[in-house]
């Protein structure tokens, strides 16, 4: 055990980037066996011995979750007037919500797909927590539109099914894009997990003490028995499935920036949105991941798994779409000045200055100005400061959407039809409500599956380096060092 | 991977190799170029500056491109593109000879910019004028050189002194410092500088996305030109073991991601303006899809997305010799293409029209580059020899 209190404490010691050769990703000198132990002794515990903050934690999430189905039953009830939603401003919070959750949505496929491409190895500490971070708000997001159609029982609709009335969902408009792009997005991403989930699985099964989970595991891990033949196809299926994921991670907010910017709207129509969105959207992902993976590491004793140096190298990621996000704000405002066109440079100067000028600057400070912090080493590999920032960027992302999404409503082109948007408790509720869902999911898979992807992490050891030598010539490495 | 990682010799450009006498040649071949560009300035002034803007922003952007590029690899902190760098460096050492090649656009500039005529505004551009007047745009101009040059030789300089001081640690360490800083300064500059030389020769049309399109442009005229220059000096005997079929493949991937970000871009920029259908937005669309330029708009996505995009997804293609070759003197034409469709159909006339003017500007300006390229190529090592990330790069393997 004190070995392990020293790996654990070393995983937070920050070091000098090597200008040569490369920091190890796994920190301390262990062996594959100890990741594997590591990563599930969390989900191997017997129920009882659940730990009592998670129980805690869980039901906390779970009755939130219950507020949230109720409050969905009163909107069926009631309809969707019980919302702030007022004339000009008929996308109010639930629009909000659901690029906030979609958004979010992307730091999986970005980690898991793009740096996977990218071969940046520094990914397989943190992909699982973030993929299934991934799957989680994706479903968040589905909520929101989902019961924004009014008459919820004919949501199916959405979706272009052959009916005797002929009658066909419109290809032209960028609602349905989004169906077609979050539904792929979410598909694929499932599958995606789900692939890198299988051998993982399959060495749950293999340890499981009981009955029940090794039943479990044993269907979820579909056959897989590590063979050599497996691996092979493993590894063709995951890097195909990241070229057909990379596209998607683009194209899900870049279309979800059409139900914007194709319109007309001052503030919602301009060229930039497309990449813009895509750079909130990582974002906002990252930040995600940081608040979640901060406590998380802690908790489950993975610190020397997911290093210092991974949230390092998360926080210039934040740093760097942070910035790009601000130089999108740049832009659009230059934009409405230099386009001479009376009605964008309203928007813009009402943004900052109108009766929403609140939300702006909480935008900009908390996307804009807060991530500059992290030009500094000192602050970029603090923990608690990172904690702390990542709850800023989540704010921040969530009021860029409001303010898009609510500004431009608000004060369109008729002043006669102006009104000041206020959210109603229901809004406010269903909001929280949404988190309720998501830490429900998380929780669970934080309790139940392996959250460190057991066999990527291995691959990335030294010893699986088929030239690897222990250092100590009296314990050799074990056999399994050549195969991985 | 190999055991043992020989460290090239032959990376010292011999003075027998055609290579060290490129600079001999691009002099030349740029003198005849602008000779024959200005040759007939009397009847064809407006044509004769819409073109040399052509060949400007075309090599401006390949000189761009290597700069971001050089960048990106030191705040990513990349080890696979240590032998492939200095290609990169000599050419953005070209950058601070764009401020003689500028000349022409400053001389030009009331042939190019509508708005530089102050004392025929309309309302518009008179509410424009804060930021489209002469002063200002000589200012920034400035501004954009200095960055650019300041970047280039700071990068430059402590990467050359690599080479002699083996692996000092300490000048990667500050190239890594100031990388960060510099993507930021990077990014605003060339932005404003395609607002100021390419989207304001349409005054009245903007696009927030437009410094996006030209960077996406930019990048994919760098990696073309670092790989067929790589292609060359091989060919020329040079670096024979040093870039590997494994740099070429990932020179392939890069050339095929952009291929594709291009396209976003342009595709994204596009269809929003198509889409809202707002006439002062249009204009730029309606622009290129009268006199002949419609063929052009058209044939766009297909030879510059459709074709390199299907070309280049192959790895056989990639890593095969003579198959990378190819992709990237296409990848390179493309560009040259799209450079020109950005500015030619501001010279008012029809699609290919005097083109034989367009084609020596850009032999002019892209021998001037050249020289410059040739002359700073002749000065160094062919390859960062002392980057502490040497043996990486080369042992470097795609998995």
């Amino acid at each position: 055990m004190a070995t392990d209190m020293t790996a654990q404490s070393y995983g937070d010691v920050n070091l000098e980037d090597p200008v040569s050769g490369r920091e190890l990703l796994i920190r301390g000198n262990h062996d594959f066996h100890y990741v594997t132990e590591a990563v599930c002794s969390v989900a191997e515990m017997k129920l009882l011995d659940t730990p009592k903050p998670w129980v805690f934690g869980w039901m906390l999430a779970v009755s939130v979750l219950a507020f949230l189905g109720s409050l969905i039953l009163y909107l069926i009830w009631e309809g969707v007037g019980i919302w702030g939603n007022n004339n000009p401003v008929g996308w109010g919070w639930p629009i909000v919500n659901f690029v906030f959750w979609v958004g979010i949505g992307h730091a999986g496929t970005l980690i898991s797909a793009i740096l996977y491409l990218f071969r940046q190895k520094w990914r397989t500490s943190i992909n699982r927590y973030a993929e299934a971070m991934t799957i989680f708000a994706v479903i968040c997001a589905l909520v929101f539109p989902g019961i924004h159609v009014g008459r919820i029982w004919l949501a199916y609709w959405l979706l272009p099914l052959p009916n005797q009335m002929d009658m066909w969902v419109n290809f032209r408009s960028p609602l349905l894009w989004d169906v077609f792009a979050v539904g792929t997005y979410f598909t694929v991403s499932l599958l995606f997990w789900f692939t890198g989930l299988v051998p993982d699985f399959a060495t749950l099964r293999d340890r499981a003490q009981h009955k029940v989970a090794q039943v479990l595991y044993g269907i979820v891990a579909m056959g897989w028995r590590g063979s050599q033949r497996h691996w092979n196809h493993y590894e063709k299926a995951y890097q195909i499935m990241a070229c057909f994921s990379a596209p998607l991670v683009l194209s899900v907010h870049t279309v979800v920036s059409f139900d914007f910017a194709v319109s007309q709207l001052p503030g919602w129509h301009t060229t930039i949105f497309p990449p813009y969105f895509v750079a909130g959207a990582i974002f906002s992902g990252f930040a995600m991941v940081q608040t979640l993976v901060i406590p998380a590491r802690a908790w489950l004793g993975l610190k020397h798994i997911v290093t210092i140096k991974h949230i390092e190298n998360m926080n210039k990621i934040i740093l760097l779409t942070g910035s790009l996000v601000g130089y999108a704000y740049t832009m659009e405002f230059f934009m409405a000045w230099y386009s001479g066109n009376e009605y964008e440079g309203f928007t813009f100067i009402n943004r900052m200055f109108g009766p929403y000028w609140w939300a702006y600057w909480i935008m900009m400070s908390c996307n804009v100005f807060s991530p500059q912090f992290y030009w500094f080493k000192k602050l970029r590999t603090n923990i608690t400061f990172s904690f702390i920032l990542s709850i800023f960027v989540n704010i921040g992302m969530w009021f860029e959407r409001f303010v898009i999404t609510v500004t431009s409503l608000a004060n369109d082109f008729l002043i006669s039809s102006w009104d000041y948007f206020v959210p109603t408790w229901v809004d406010i509720s269903m909001f929280i409500g949404s988190f309720g869902l998501f830490f429900t999911l998380f929780l669970l898979f934080v309790r139940f599956f392996p959250v460190i992807a057991i066999a990527e992490a291995k691959s990335v050891m030294p010893e699986a380096d088929p030239h690897y030598h222990p250092p100590h010539d009296d314990h050799p490495a074990p056999a399994a060092a050549a195969s991985a | 991977m190999a055991h043992e990682i020989k460290i090239p010799e032959d990376v010292d450009l011999p003075a027998s190799s055609l290579w060290s006498k490129l600079w001999i040649i691009g002099a030349g071949v740029g003198a005849l170029g602008l000779v024959g560009t200005f040759a007939t300035y009397s009847s064809n002034q407006k044509h004769i500056y819409h073109s040399y803007l052509f060949a400007f922003m075309t090599m401006l952007s390949i000189a761009l491109g290597c700069l971001a590029f050089v960048i990106i690899q030191h705040v990513v902190r990349a080890g696979w593109s240590a032998v492939i760098r200095r290609i990169a460096e000599n050419a953005m050492m070209t950058l601070p000879v764009f401020v003689l090649l500028f000349i022409p656009v400053y001389v030009g500039v009331h042939d190019l910019y509508h708005w530089s005529h102050a004392e025929s505004l309309d309302d518009i551009l008179k509410a424009k004028a804060p930021y489209l007047n002469m002063e200002f745009w000589r200012i920034r101009a400035v501004v954009y050189f200095v960055i650019w040059g300041v970047l280039a030789v700071f990068f430059y300089r402590k990467s050359t002194a690599q080479d002699d001081n083996q692996k000092d640690p300490s000048l990667t360490r500050s190239m890594w410092k100031a990388s960060g800083v510099a993507v930021l300064l990077f990014g605003l500059s060339q932005t404003f500088a395609s607002f100021d030389w390419l989207m304001s020769e349409q005054p009245h049309w903007y696009s927030t996305m437009f410094g996006v399109y030209y960077f996406a442009g930019s990048m994919l005229g760098a990696y073309a030109f670092m790989t067929l220059v790589a292609k060359g000096l091989q060919k020329g005997g040079l670096l024979k073991t040093a870039i590997t079929t494994e740099h070429y493949h990932d020179l392939g991937k890069f050339l095929f991601g952009h291929t594709v970000f291009w396209a976003y871009i342009g595709f994204s920029q596009f269809f929003l303006i198509w889409y809202a259908n707002i006439p002062e937005e249009t204009e730029f669309f309606i622009h290129r899809l009268h006199h002949g330029w419609e063929t052009v708009s058209y044939a766009l996505p297909l030879v510059h997305f459709f074709i390199p995009f299907f070309f280049l997804l192959s790895r056989h293609v990639k890593r095969h010799p003579t198959g990378i070759l190819v992709g990237a003197f296409y990848v390179m034409a493309m560009h040259i293409l799209d450079v020109w469709w950005l500015v030619m159909p501001n010279a008012g006339g029809h699609m290919g029209e005097k083109i034989w003017i367009d084609a020596c500007a850009l032999l002019g300006v892209g021998g001037a580059f050249l020289a410059v390229f040739g002359f700073v190529m002749n000065r160094h090592k062919l390859i960062a020899i002392g980057d502490p990330r040497l043996e990486e790069s080369l042992a470097h393997e795609n998995y």
